[in-house]
C-alpha cells in the first residue's frame, strides 16, 4: 500500500499549545493511518488531545511537529486557502453541537457546501433532496433547525458533511447531546454511510458508539495508549 | 448562496437588531447628507441668484462690496462707455440711498433705494404696472405696496439721503409705475427704484453722476471673461468682478464658517455611523462564532466568512442609506425655513440647496462607512481560531 492509498497517513504528529503559564501539549507523537472504509473510534478521558487529533486529521489544525499527509499531500505545506478547498471537498464535519444555520432551512443547510464548492443549481438540489432521503428527513426539507428535533438536526448536519461527497468522515461526540434512542439512530446512521464507503472517525466517550467501530484508538496524556481492532 | 445572499438571511433572521441598525444609519445619514447640503447651500443659492439676475459683471470702485466702499467718480458716464463695448450687451449704473416713505405703516422702517441710470436690463423684474419712464417715478417691491397701500398709479411721498453730509432735504413726492420684485430682497425689506437723476433730486446732491456700482451683461459670445477683460482694459482703475470671482469671495468670507460647521458635525456624525455599525455587527459576530467557525471547518474560505460580514455591513448601511435621502431632504426644508428667520437674509436665499454632488459625496461617504464599520468585525472572522473556537463552544 503506498502512501496515496491512504486518505491520512500522521507520522509522529504532536501539537502545542503556546500558553502564559508555559506549553501544553494536546498530541504527541501519534502516528495513524485512515485507509478508505476505515470505521475508526477515538476514545479517552477529557482533556487527552481526541478532539485536537481528529482537528489535525480534518486539517483545521496543523501539527507542531511531525508530517501529516492527506492524499499525499503535506498538510502544513498547504496555504489557509488550500486547506480550506481540501475540508470543502474532501472532508466533512459532523458537531457536537450540530452548528446548522438556524436561519436556513434544511434543504438549504445541506446545498450550503455545494454552493460553496461551485456545484450547478440543478446538480445541488438532486443531491440535496437525494442526502435528505438517504438521512430520512425529506418531508423535514423545508423546516427550519428551530423546528427540528436534537437528533434530526444531527441527521442534516450529517448530509451536510456528506454534501460534496468526501472520502473522509470526521464526527466530533456526535451523540453526545442526544439520548440514547436518538444516539442509536445517529450511530446507525454513521454506520450506513460508512458502509457506503466513506471512511470515518468518531471522537466519543459512549461506549456502545465506540464498538461499533473496527478500530478504537484509547488516548491518554495525548498519547494513543492502546489500538483494539475488531 | 452568495454572500449577499447569506447576510440578507443573517439579517432577517435578527429583525429587531437589523431595523435598529437600519433605522440608526437612516437618522445619521440624514444628518450627514443636511451637512452636505449645508456646506454648499448658500455658494450654490448665491451663485443662482447672480446668475438670474440678468448680469454676470460687476464693477466697482474698490475691492469692497458695493454701497460699502467708496464710490465710482462719474459713473454714469463709465457705464454708457462701458455699454459701448463690443463684448458687452448692456450696462447700467446704480446708486444706491436709504430713504423715509411718508406712510403710517412704514414711518419706523428705512427703505433701500436704487437709483438706474441708463436704458439697459434692469436688476428687478416688473410683477405688475410698467417699469421706469421719464419723471419722478419710482417702482416699488410687493413689501412697500402691501405696507402703503399703493398700487401702480399711486403716489409715494420720500425723504431720501445719499450723504450724511449733505443736510435733510425736503419730502419729494414719486408716482409708482409698477411693483417689482428685486432678487436681493429680504423678506421684510422695503425696497424702491426711480432712475440715478430723480434719486439725486430727491437727495439734493444735485446733479451728481457718482455710482455705487456698475452692471454689465456681457454678449454671450465672447463670453463673460472676455467682456471683463475689455472692460479692465477700458477703465483700468476699477475693478471687474465676474458671478465666478463673486461666489469665490463669497465662499471665501463668510460662508466658510457654514463650511467648517459642516465639516466637523459631518465627520461626528460620520464616526457616530462608523460606532453604530460597528457595535451591531461584532454582537452579530459575537453571537455566531460557534456556526462561522463551523462553516470555516466545512472549507469555507476565510474571504467568504469575510465577504459575509462586509455584505451584512453594506446591507445595513445601504438600506439605512436610501432611507436618509428623503429623511434628510425633509429635514433640510424644515432646518431651511428656521435659518431663514435670521434678519438681513434674501428671501430667494437657501442654505439647504440640492445639489447633485452632496449626493455623490453621501453615498461615498456610506460607502466609505459600511467597508470601515465592518473592518474590526472582519478582522474577528479572519483572525478566528477553527479548532479552539469550536472547543469554547462545545465547553461553553
Amino acid at each position: 500500500m503506498t502512501a496515496l492509498d491512504h486518505i491520512v497517513d500522521a507520522a509522529h504528529v504532536s501539537r502545542v499549545f503556546p500558553m502564559p503559564a508555559g506549553p501544553v501539549t494536546a498530541v504527541a507523537d501519534v502516528s495513524l493511518r485512515i485507509t478508505p472504509g476505515d470505521h475508526v473510534a477515538i476514545r479517552g478521558p477529557s482533556g487527552c488531545g481526541k478532539s485536537t487529533l481528529l482537528h489535525m486529521l480534518g486539517c483545521v489544525e496543523t501539527p507542531s511537529s511531525g508530517t501529516l499527509l492527506f492524499q499525499g499531500q503535506d498538510v502544513a505545506t498547504l496555504s489557509d486557502r488550500r486547506r480550506s478547498l481540501l475540508r470543502l471537498r474532501q472532508i466533512g464535519f459532523v458537531f457536537q453541537r450540530f452548528f446548522l444555520l438556524p436561519m436556513l432551512t434544511a434543504a438549504e443547510n445541506v446545498e450550503l457546501p455545494q454552493s460553496e464548492a461551485g456545484a450547478p443549481r440543478a446538480d445541488r438540489r438532486q443531491r440535496t433532496k437525494e442526502l435528505l432521503d438517504y438521512v430520512g428527513l425529506s418531508a423535514r426539507a423545508d423546516h427550519r433547525p428551530s423546528e427540528l428535533s436534537g437528533g434530526e438536526m444531527q441527521r442534516v448536519a450529517i448530509a451536510r458533511a456528506l454534501a460534496n461527497r468526501p472520502g473522509l468522515l470526521l464526527a466530533d461526540e456526535p451523540t453526545g447531546e442526544l439520548d440514547r434512542a436518538t444516539g442509536e439512530q445517529i450511530a446507525a446512521l454513521l454506520d450506513r454511510v460508512n458502509a457506503d464507503g466513506t471512511a470515518l472517525v468518531i471522537v466519543t466517550h459512549d461506549a456502545a458508539l465506540a464498538e461499533r467501530s473496527t478500530r478504537v484508538l484509547t488516548m491518554r496524556d495525548g498519547r494513543i495508549e492502546t489500538e483494539s481492532r475488531s | 448562496m452568495n454572500a449577499l445572499g447569506f447576510a440578507w438571511r443573517s439579517l432577517v433572521r435578527q429583525p429587531a437588531r437589523a431595523a435598529l441598525g437600519v433605522l440608526g444609519v437612516a437618522a445619521v445619514g440624514a444628518l450627514l447628507f443636511d451637512m452636505l447640503l449645508l456646506s454648499q447651500g448658500l455658494v450654490v443659492s448665491m451663485r443662482g441668484l447672480l446668475d438670474r439676475s440678468g448680469f454676470d459683471l460687476r464693477v466697482t470702485a474698490t475691492d469692497a462690496l458695493p454701497g460699502q466702499g467708496p464710490r465710482i467718480p462719474d459713473g454714469v458716464t463709465k457705464a454708457d462707455a462701458i455699454s459701448r463695448v463690443p463684448s458687452v450687451r448692456s450696462a447700467i449704473a446704480l446708486r444706491f440711498a436709504r430713504a423715509a416713505v411718508d406712510v403710517d405703516a412704514l414711518r419706523d422702517r428705512s427703505a433701500a433705494v436704487q437709483g438706474i441710470s441708463g436704458n439697459g436690463t434692469r436688476p428687478w423684474t416688473i410683477i405688475r404696472g410698467r417699469d421706469l419712464s421719464a419723471g419722478a417715478e419710482i417702482v416699488i417691491n410687493e413689501t412697500t405696496a402691501r405696507a402703503s397701500g399703493v398700487e401702480p398709479g399711486g403716489r409715494l411721498v420720500l425723504r431720501a439721503s445719499c450723504s450724511e453730509d449733505v443736510a435733510a432735504p425736503p419730502p419729494m413726492t414719486f408716482t409708482v409705475s409698477g411693483i417689482a420684485s428685486f432678487p436681493f430682497d429680504t423678506a421684510t425689506a422695503v425696497t424702491i427704484a426711480t432712475s440715478i437723476d430723480m434719486l439725486a433730486a430727491a437727495c439734493g446732491t444735485g446733479a451728481t453722476r457718482d455710482a455705487d456700482v456698475i452692471m454689465v451683461a456681457s454678449q454671450d459670445d465672447p463670453g463673460t471673461n472676455a467682456a471683463a477683460a475689455d472692460i479692465q482694459e477700458l477703465v483700468p482703475d476699477l475693478r471687474v468682478l465676474t458671478n465666478t470671482e463673486a461666489v469665490r469671495r463669497f465662499e471665501n468670507g463668510g460662508f466658510t464658517y457654514f463650511r467648517q460647521i459642516s465639516a466637523v458635525l459631518t465627520t461626528i456624525t460620520v464616526s457616530f455611523a462608523v460606532l453604530l455599525i460597528t457595535v451591531l455587527l461584532t454582537v452579530s459576530v459575537n453571537q455566531r462564532l460557534g456556526e462561522i467557525a463551523a462553516l470555516r471547518a466545512l472549507g469555507f474560505s476565510r474571504w467568504r466568512v469575510v465577504a459575509d460580514v462586509l455584505c451584512e455591513s453594506s446591507l445595513i448601511v445601504g438600506t439605512g442609506g436610501l432611507l436618509s435621502l428623503p429623511l434628510g431632504g425633509l429635514l433640510a426644508l424644515e432646518l431651511d425655513r428656521i435659518l431663514k428667520r435670521i434678519p438681513d437674509i434674501p428671501a430667494d436665499v437657501h442654505f439647504f440647496v440640492f445639489d447633485p454632488s452632496a449626493v455623490r459625496i453621501h453615498l461615498l461617504l456610506l460607502m466609505a462607512t459600511a467597508v470601515i464599520a465592518a473592518l474590526y468585525p472582519i478582522r474577528v472572522v479572519a483572525r478566528l481560531p477553527i479548532a479552539s473556537t469550536l472547543r469554547a463552544e462545545i465547553i461553553g
